[in-house]
Parts: structure tokens; C-alpha cells; sequence
């Protein structure tokens, strides 16, 4: 019978998948110096696996990679060790290190075998939560200030230092008509959004929490909010959909003339398969008013508390940190991949001057860089500022409304 | 037929694989939403019995999600219905320049969705996209396709149909496939017209797979969160933003018990409405059994 | 509307549009996926270019992609062959035996579909991770057919209650078991469903992020998660995106083909009484 015989077929095929499936099942880290690392997926993973095999051949520590996309990491690696996970070694944006401090193995006896001298101070600073080490800095990230040297000479323009002459720089530069406009942020929901309001609101001297509590509905919160609106009408028309890509598109494309923009996000914009004005751009610090502060956000390395190979995990992490990797990683022939350096040595060197033409904007600004609240609850609260900042900029809320929720959610998750 | 023995067979292993799979789960996850347990503090975890579900009442983002989670859902439902029932009844025409077409259709299944969700972000873009484009061109456009409150819901709406239309179409394409050819030809004897051997005998027949097409899209599309996430991410403001969003962002901040309560809220409107819709359909007509 | 050769031209004419609307984000992807990014975003819109493989040569290179392909075939091919089996069985169960709770009990097979995935990975990550299942294929397989499950056995309820009684009943008197009756002559009538619902059921596995994301890590990662990794903090990698989700596709399309001979009317009653 030919049916029969198509499921005799079929139940070979069924015991042939499960003896696959069960074969792996095996754990692959029965070796003693095997470590697991929790990466960020993508754009970095690629630098990393490219000189992984030069740190398994130098130790004979076999690094196995988990990577996930940037949206998850956090929420896999919380779920990981507060639940007895399998990491050794973890990559960590730095907001995550005060609410994941209590799963990490404190730093601060093997810091002293480290040369500390070399890292960028503020970076050090990015892995630590209440005096205690808990991260090495990887990979610095900064906002900077972008901006077509081009225009800017045509129309004998100096870059912009403060708010003010931002707002005036941007004005002479917008021509909606040609499609040519002012600057490039975000005004949508995304949390780019929220991160350029704060920017504003920090230069005029707000802090988001003060004294443990919501501290943004202030006059100076205000009056970073209105100069933070009053750039929306020198951006491109639809920037309340943009996230930070868009950002990046609009100057890759021309469109814009100026643009505030991590770090990372700069080196597509020197690419010539992705950039038109790969070479026009120029690089600085974000604009002052009573201060300036470019804001920080880290890419750090830690060890799991629970991590049956400390040892070997923090021979990794010093190797990750370390110079030989960050040199090799800033002048990474990719133009999508980006891993900075947290080192002055690898920051000054010639050849990553050469590869990164904003590599000094990075270092001066890393140098006078501030830091969001370094608090467990920070996650929260940044997800409510998220969210105000959607609604201020899709005319849900007016700035003073919008300032008060912020305050209201900071104190609400921070129980006062 | 009457129940015999034999049929327990029949049911128990795909049954009791089903349930031990599932059911443990939500009852942990029903048991969890009483407590208040964030990720971050392992070592504060209390009971809190209703405080996670009545917190809900008096919050108006969950309101206001879950009227957005409706609109869309129906929305996109219905659009997905009407459209794959068209399709599925061209294509069960017998010609034969059909087939091949039959397989491009499909194509939008095949996309992984978050692939699919930001290329149309690409085709949307506002100053850069094809879409607008082409309707700056002709003088119709361009739209603020994300960027505007209501046109956003429409948008992800569209992109959801694109996706989905060709389930609907094969679902009910293939139960076109199975209908007796014979009750066709005797009623084209009859002289009965295409809309009414379509209304007496298609519709009839077909009940129970539409109605099966619409509660396996409705569930789905209520849930619905890649799409949205990748396209608006919620916004602009809270234009977007549904029930699921909500549920990622209590997930991914560790908060376990909210997210938890949220998903058995989420499961509770699902099952009632998919009851309702049931009943609705099935009342006239005995249920296929 | 009798001349068939006038309905057949309005039917292609109807098609256009659909297909318009179908195949524009596919080409869209595709070209992107052999184009760089700047001319992605080109305007006027690039239709013709010369192609380039830069992406492909860079997700083939950046990531074990082969690995990934071989994690998300072996999970969905399971995934499909597991769903059919149970489903086939249960839905035959539910079309033809009744018993008090019947009503109930196949609503609630359709309730464990209802839950958000988001609220089942958490607890059925403990469970895995108790049995020791955690970054293996049997985990994820296991949820990937409970996920597929529901819709097959709803789907082959229909297929299967189509199937005329006397049919199966002259089987029956003919010698032959009900597992007989059902391999021989109900799966036969009922075709279409079955090739719906293992496309379905491949579907679920190949395209299912979350669980992959929270359960996998590095033996059984499937491809879904490595292409969101390409969705960056610092945007998309388009290109490379693009070039990963064309290779990802082409699967999909063989098995369709593969299986569609089996979508047709054809194996109606007369084929199967003749």
C-alpha cells in the first residue's frame, strides 16, 4: 500500500529528528576552560568574533558566544541570573550594572592588577555602582554634535557651542523647499527622543532625580524643554516617526545639516556605500548652556557571581579591554561595525585617527561626559521618561504637564 | 457516531502533550500575577493578591490600550477576512494559469516578520520611502504614513493585512478544495446563480473554517506585537500603543507579576470574545461534529 | 458569465493589483538584499541596478549562518512532523467520538493558544531549565508544537467531519481498523488540510522569535534571533538584514512547492471510491 508505506516514511522521519535533536542535547562545556559570554547580537559581535580566535589561541580559554539583539540582552541576562543562569562573562550597557549588581562578582581587588591609568576616567566610573567595581569599560559611547563642514562654509557659519547658536546655525541652514533641513533628531516615541530632551534640559542645569527624587520640573527643566521644541522646527517634517536610524539616514543622505548622535552611529556616515557625505562631516562636543553634557552610555564587561570560572572569565574581560583588542577593533575594516576603545593610548594612536575621523570629538567629550542616575530603578525610570516624551511630542501633553508626569513616575517607582 | 473506546486513543496523546505543555505554564503564570516580584529584587517577593489586576481599573494608558488593541484588531481582521475570501474564490476558478500565481501569494508568510516590519518601515519612510515617493509624484502624497496618530494605526493595520491575507487565503482555500464538486455541477443544473450556489451552499459549507480563520487571526492579531514594535514602537505618543507593548515593557523591566496579570487580562478578553464570535456563528447551524 | 475566456481575463486583470501589493515588499527586500544602502534609499527609487554581494558575503562570513540553518530546519521539520501526527490523531478523535465534555474540551485547546507568548516564556523557561532543556532542540521543539498544535487539530476537525460516514463505515466493514480508516481513507480526502496545516506548523518554528530568543542560546539558536540581532541599537543593518531573510525564505518556497500537488481537488471521493 503506498499510504502505509508514506507513513513508515513519516515515522522514520519523526526518529530520525528526535535522535538529532536528542544528539545535542549534550552540554557543550564539559571542558574546564570553556567560559559562556552574553553579547550584544550584530554590529558588534562581528569585531568580536574576528579576534576571538587570537584570545583562544593566546590562553586556551574557549569563549562560546550567546549573542542577542540589543532589545533583549537586558531582559535575558536579568532572566539568566536571577534565575542560577549559565553565563560566565556578561556585555552590559551601563545602565544595567546597578540593577544587575547583585548577580555580578565585585571587581575592585583584580582593578589593581589593571593599568588604570590608560582608561578614559569617566568610563572606569560606567562599571561601578556605589563604590563598588563591578564591570570593566569595553566600548565608550557618547552623544556627539554632527555637522556638514560644507554648508557650514558656504554659508560662513562656525559649529554651533551653545543651544543658542545651535538654534540660530540651525535656522540659516533649514530649506524645507530643497529638502535641506536644519538639524536631525527625534521627536517620536522612541527613546532617542527622551535622551535629546534630557540633553537639553541637563545643559541648562535640570537633573532628572536630585536628592532621590524627581527633579526635572524645574526653570531650568523648562527652558531645556522649550529650546528642545523649539529645534523641531528645523528638523525634517516627519521626525516624529524617526528613531535613531532615521537620524542617521537623514545625514547619510544629505538631508540634514547637523545632527546630535551617539557615537556609534558615526562610522555608516563615513562610508561611501551608505553615505553621501562620507568626508563632508565634522565632529564636536553637543552644545553647552550653563554646562555642557554630552551624555554617556558605556558598553562594559562583567563576571556572574555564580560563575564557576572567574578566573579565566576576568582574563577575558582584561583581554576585551585591553589594548591589543581595542585597537584592533576601532580600525575593524567594517563600516557597520563599531567598538570604540575606553583607552587613551588606542584614542591617540595615529592609525585610529586615521580610521575615525571623530575620534577626537570621542575623547574630549568622553572626558566631560555626564552620567545618567546611577540607580537600580533607573531602567523604570527612563522607560516613563520614554514615554512622557512621546506624549509632549505628539501633543498629548503640554511641556508643563509633561514635566510633572516625568516627576510623578521618578517619584512613584522610586517609592517616595 | 458513537463514542467508543477507541477514540480516547485518538485524543489523549496530542491532549495530554497539549496541556501538560500549556497548562502548567499559565497556571504558574495566573499564580505569579498575585504576587509583586521584580526580577531585580529576588529577595522581595510578597503576595499582593488583586493589587496587580486592580491597578488596571484606574490607569488610563491600559484603557486607552486596550481600546487601541480593539481597533486594530478588528480592523485588521476584518480587511484580512474580506480579502482572503475574495482571493480564495478567484483562485478556486479552474484555470490553470493559477497555480503558479498560488505560490507567489504565499510569499509574505515566508518573510520572517521583523525583516517584513522594517522593510515596510523603508517603504514608509517619510522624506526617504518608495510609497511617498511615487505619491509626491502624482500629487496625492506624501503622507505622514507613521508620524500621524490615526494614519499610524492604519499603517501597521496595512502591513499586518500584507502579512497575513494569504493565511486567510489558504486556509479557506483549501477548504474550497475539499467541497463536494458534485453539489456544485447539480445546482449549475439547477440553474442557480454563482451568488446564490455561493450564499446556500459555499457559505454552509465554509462556516467552520472561516469562522476558524477569524479566531486564529483575531487571537493572533490581538496579540500582535513585532509589527507594531518595529513600525511605531507604540507611538506617535500612545497612538500605537497596545495591550502587548505594554506587557514587553513590564516584561523586559523584570516586573513580573504586572506583566503576568496583564497576560491572563490579555488571555481573558481573548477567550470571551473568541466564545461570543463562536456561539454567534455556530448558534444557526449545529456545530461540524 | 459563461465565456470562460472573458472571466479568465478578468480574473488576470483582478490579479494585478494583488499581486502589486503582494510582491512589492518581497522585491523590495530582495533588492535591497543585492544593493547597498544608499541606493536603497535613492530617489527617484532604484529598480534596475547592478547587483552587488557584499551582504551576502558579510552575513556568511560575520555569523555561523550555516549552524543557525541547520537549528531552524531540524526544530521546524520536527516541529511540522510532530503537530501533524498529534493533530491528525485528535482531530479524528474530535470529528468522529463524543463525549460529555467534548464541547469544552476543544475550547480549551484552543484557550492554550490564546495566551500572550510573552507570559508563557518565563514559566516554561523554569521548566526547561529544571529538566535540563534549556538550549537544546527537544525544548524549543516541545513549544513550538504545543503552539502548533491547537490550530492543527481545529483545522483537521474541518477537513475531517467532510469526509462522508458511509465511506468510512464500508472500510470498516471491509476488515479494515480505524487507524486504518483514517491513514487510508480519511488523510487522503482530506489533503488540503493537512498540507495547510503543516505549512502552518512549519511556519510557527521557522518565524518564532521570543521562545528561540529566551530558550536558546548557543547549540539550538534559531535564525529568527540572528536576524533580529541585525536590527541594531545603532539601526538596521539593511543590507545584510535583507540578504539573511532571502536565504531564510528560500526554504519556505521549496517546501510550498513541494507540497502543493497535494493542494487540489483530485483526490476527491470518486478518486479514492474508484
Amino acid at each position: 500500500m503506498r499510504i502505509s508505506r508514506n507513513v513508515r516514511y513519516l515515522a522514520v522521519a519523526v526518529l530520525v529528528v528526535l535522535a538529532i535533536a536528542s544528539g545535542s542535547d549534550a552540554p557543550a562545556s564539559a571542558q574546564a576552560k570553556t567560559i559562556t559570554l552574553s553579547m550584544l547580537a550584530g554590529y558588534k559581535e562581528d569585531v568580536l568574533r574576528a579576534n576571538l580566535p587570537e584570545f583562544e589561541k593566546k590562553t586556551g580559554i574557549k569563549v562560546v558566544v550567546d549573542a542577542a539583539p540589543f532589545g533583549d540582552l537586558y531582559k535575558k541576562q536579568l532572566l539568566s541570573l536571577s534565575t542560577g543562569g549559565r553565563y560566565d562573562v556578561l556585555f552590559m550597557d551601563e545602565p544595567w550594572i546597578p540593577p544587575l549588581s547583585e548577580f555580578l562578582l565585585p571587581l575592585n581587588e583584580r582593578m589593581k592588577t589593571l593599568d588604570t591609568a590608560d582608561f578614559i576616567p569617566t568610563t572606569v566610573a560606567s562599571g561601578a555602582f556605589q563604590g563598588t567595581q563591578y564591570a570593566v569599560p569595553v566600548d565608550p559611547n557618547v552623544q556627539l554634535l554632527v555637522y556638514r563642514k560644507d554648508l557650514f562654509e558656504q554659508k560662513g557659519l562656525k559649529p554651533p557651542t551653545t543651544w543658542d547658536e545651535l538654534l540660530a546655525d540651525a535656522k540659516a541652514l533649514h530649506d524645507p523647499a530643497k529638502q535641506q533641513y536644519g538639524i536631525a533628531i527625534t521627536a517620536s516615541s522612541d527613546i532617542q527622543t527622551a535622551l535629546y530632551m534630557l540633553l537639553a534640559m541637563w545643559s541648562y542645569g535640570a537633573e532628572l532625580v536630585d536628592g532621590g527624587k524627581g527633579s526635572l520640573n524645574s526653570a531650568a527643566g523648562k527652558k531645556g524643554g522649550e529650546v528642545f521644541l523649539e529645534l523641531l522646527k528645523y528638523t525634517p517634517p516627519n521626525v516624529k516617526s524617526y528613531n535613531f536610524a532615521d537620524v542617521n539616514k537623514a545625514i547619510q543622505l544629505g538631508q540634514a545639516a547637523m545632527a546630535i548622535q551617539w557615537a556609534s552611529g558615526a562610522k555608516p556616515m563615513e562610508d561611501k556605500q551608505r553615505s553621501s557625505v562620507a568626508g563632508k562631516l565634522g565632529y564636536a562636543q553637543v552644545p553647552k548652556a550653563v554646562r555642557q553634557t554630552p551624555m554617556r552610555g558605556v558598553w562594559t564587561v562583567g563576571i556572574a557571581k555564580n560563575s564557576a570560572n572567574q578566573d579565566a572569565a576576568w582574563q577575558f574581560a582584561t583581554w576585551l579591554s585591553g589594548r591589543e583588542f581595542g585597537q584592533a577593533a576601532v580600525t575593524f575594516p567594517s563600516a557597520t561595525s563599531a567598538i570604540h576603545s575606553p583607552r587613551f593610548s588606542v584614542l591617540k594612536d595615529p592609525a585610529t585617527k586615521a580610521a575615525l575621523p571623530y575620534a577626537d570629538a570621542l575623547l574630549v567629550s568622553l572626558q566631560i561626559t555626564k552620567e545618567r542616575p546611577r540607580l537600580r530603578e533607573y531602567a523604570d525610570i527612563q522607560e516613563n521618561l520614554r514615554v512622557t516624551a512621546g506624549k509632549l511630542t505628539a501633543g498629548e501633553l503640554t511641556l508643563e504637564a509633561a514635566l510633572k508626569e516625568i516627576d510623578a513616575g521618578t517619584n512613584r517607582i522610586l517609592g517616595k | 457516531m458513537a463514542a467508543g473506546r477507541a477514540g480516547r486513543w485518538f485524543l489523549l496523546p496530542g491532549l495530554v502533550f497539549l496541556f501538560a505543555i500549556d497548562l502548567v505554564p499559565l497556571a504558574y503564570s495566573c499564580w505569579v500575577s498575585f504576587y509583586n516580584w521584580w526580577l531585580i529584587r529576588p529577595r522581595d517577593i510578597r503576595f499582593v493578591g488583586l493589587a496587580n489586576y486592580t491597578r488596571f481599573a484606574d490607569d488610563p494608558e491600559f484603557t486607552r490600550a486596550v481600546v487601541v488593541t480593539t481597533l486594530f484588531t478588528v480592523g485588521a481582521v476584518l480587511v484580512e477576512f474580506l480579502a482572503g475570501l475574495a482571493l480564495a474564490l478567484l483562485f478556486a476558478q479552474p484555470f490553470k494559469f493559477l497555480r503558479p500565481i498560488r505560490v507567489l501569494l504565499l510569499l509574505p508568510l515566508f518573510v520572517v516578520p521583523v525583516v517584513g516590519a522594517t522593510m515596510w518601515r523603508v517603504i514608509f519612510h517619510p522624506e526617504l520611502g518608495v510609497l511617498n515617493y511615487y505619491l509626491a509624484a502624482t500629487g496625492l502624497g506624501p503622507l505622514p504614513w507613521l508620524s500621524d496618530p490615526r494614519l499610524a494605526l492604519v499603517s501597521i493595520t496595512l502591513v499586518d493585512a500584507w502579512r497575513t491575507i494569504p493565511f486567510m487565503f489558504l486556509v479557506m482555500y483549501a477548504g474550497l478544495e475539499v467541497l463536494p464538486a458534485e453539489l456544485f455541477e447539480a445546482a449549475a443544473v439547477d440553474g442557480a446563480s454563482a451568488w446564490q450556489s455561493f450564499r446556500h451552499i459555499t457559505v454552509p459549507l465554509l462556516t467552520y473554517i472561516m469562522l476558524l480563520a477569524v479566531l486564529i487571526r483575531g487571537m493572533d492579531a490581538f496579540r500582535e506585537f513585532d509589527i507594531i514594535f518595529v513600525l511605531t514602537g507604540g507611538g506617535p505618543g500612545t497612538a500605537t500603543q497596545t495591550i502587548q507593548i505594554l506587557n514587553y515593557r513590564a516584561f523586559g523591566l523584570g516586573h513580573m507579576g504586572e506583566a503576568n496579570a496583564i497576560g491572563i487580562v490579555t488571555l481573558i478578553i481573548v477567550a470571551v470574545m473568541c466564545y461570543v464570535l463562536m456561539r454567534a456563528v455556530l448558534r444557526p447551524q449545529a456545530a461540524p461534529s | 458569465m459563461k465565456p470562460t475566456r472573458l472571466r479568465a481575463t478578468l480574473t488576470g486583470v483582478a490579479l494585478v493589483p494583488v499581486l502589486v501589493w503582494t510582491l512589492f515588499p518581497i522585491y523590495w527586500i530582495t533588492a535591497a538584499s543585492f544593493k547597498t544602502e544608499l541606493a536603497l534609499y535613492a530617489r527617484p527609487p532604484q529598480w534596475l541596478f547592478t547587483p552587488i554581494l557584499d551582504n551576502y558575503a558579510r552575513v556568511l562570513t560575520n555569523i555561523p549562518f550555516f549552524q543557525y540553518l541547520k537549528n531552524s530546519l531540524v526544530i521546524a521539520i520536527g516541529t511540522t512532523l510532530g503537530s501533524l501526527v498529534l493533530g491528525t490523531l485528535a482531530g479524528y478523535g474530535f470529528a468522529r467520538f463524543h463525549f460529555r465534555a467534548s464541547e469544552a474540551v476543544r475550547f480549551l485547546v484552543l484557550v492554550t493558544r490564546m495566551a500572550p507568548r510573552m507570559v508563557l516564556v518565563v514559566p516554561y523557561y523554569l521548566m526547561m531549565q529544571r529538566l535540563g532543556l534549556l538550549d537544546t532542540y527537544t525544548g524549543l521543539l516541545v513549544a513550538y508544537v504545543s503552539f502548533a498544535l491547537p490550530f492543527s487539530i481545529w483545522l483537521l476537525i474541518g477537513f475531517f467531519v467532510e469526509v462522508p460516514l458511509d465511506v468510512e463505515e464500508a472500510a470498516m466493514i471491509d476488515g479494515c481498523s480505524r487507524l486504518g480508516v483514517l491513514i487510508r481513507i480519511v488523510i487522503p480526502i482530506a489533503a488540503p488540510g493537512l498540507v495547510v496545516a503543516a505549512i502552518f506548523a512549519f511556519l510557527v518554528s521557522w518565524n518564532e522569535f521570543l521562545f528561540a530568543l529566551i530558550l536558546s542560546g548557543v547549540e539550538a539558536k534559531t535564525l529568527p534571533v540572528v536576524i533580529a540581532g541585525l536590527n541594531t541599537d545603532a539601526g538596521p543593518l539593511y543590507g545584510e538584514m535583507s540578504a539573511a531573510a532571502v536565504m531564510v525564505m528560500l526554504p519556505n518556497i521549496v517546501m510550498t512547492l513541494a507540497l502543493q500537488r497535494y493542494l487540489v481537488k483530485g483526490l476527491t471521493l470518486g478518486a479514492v471510491k474508484g
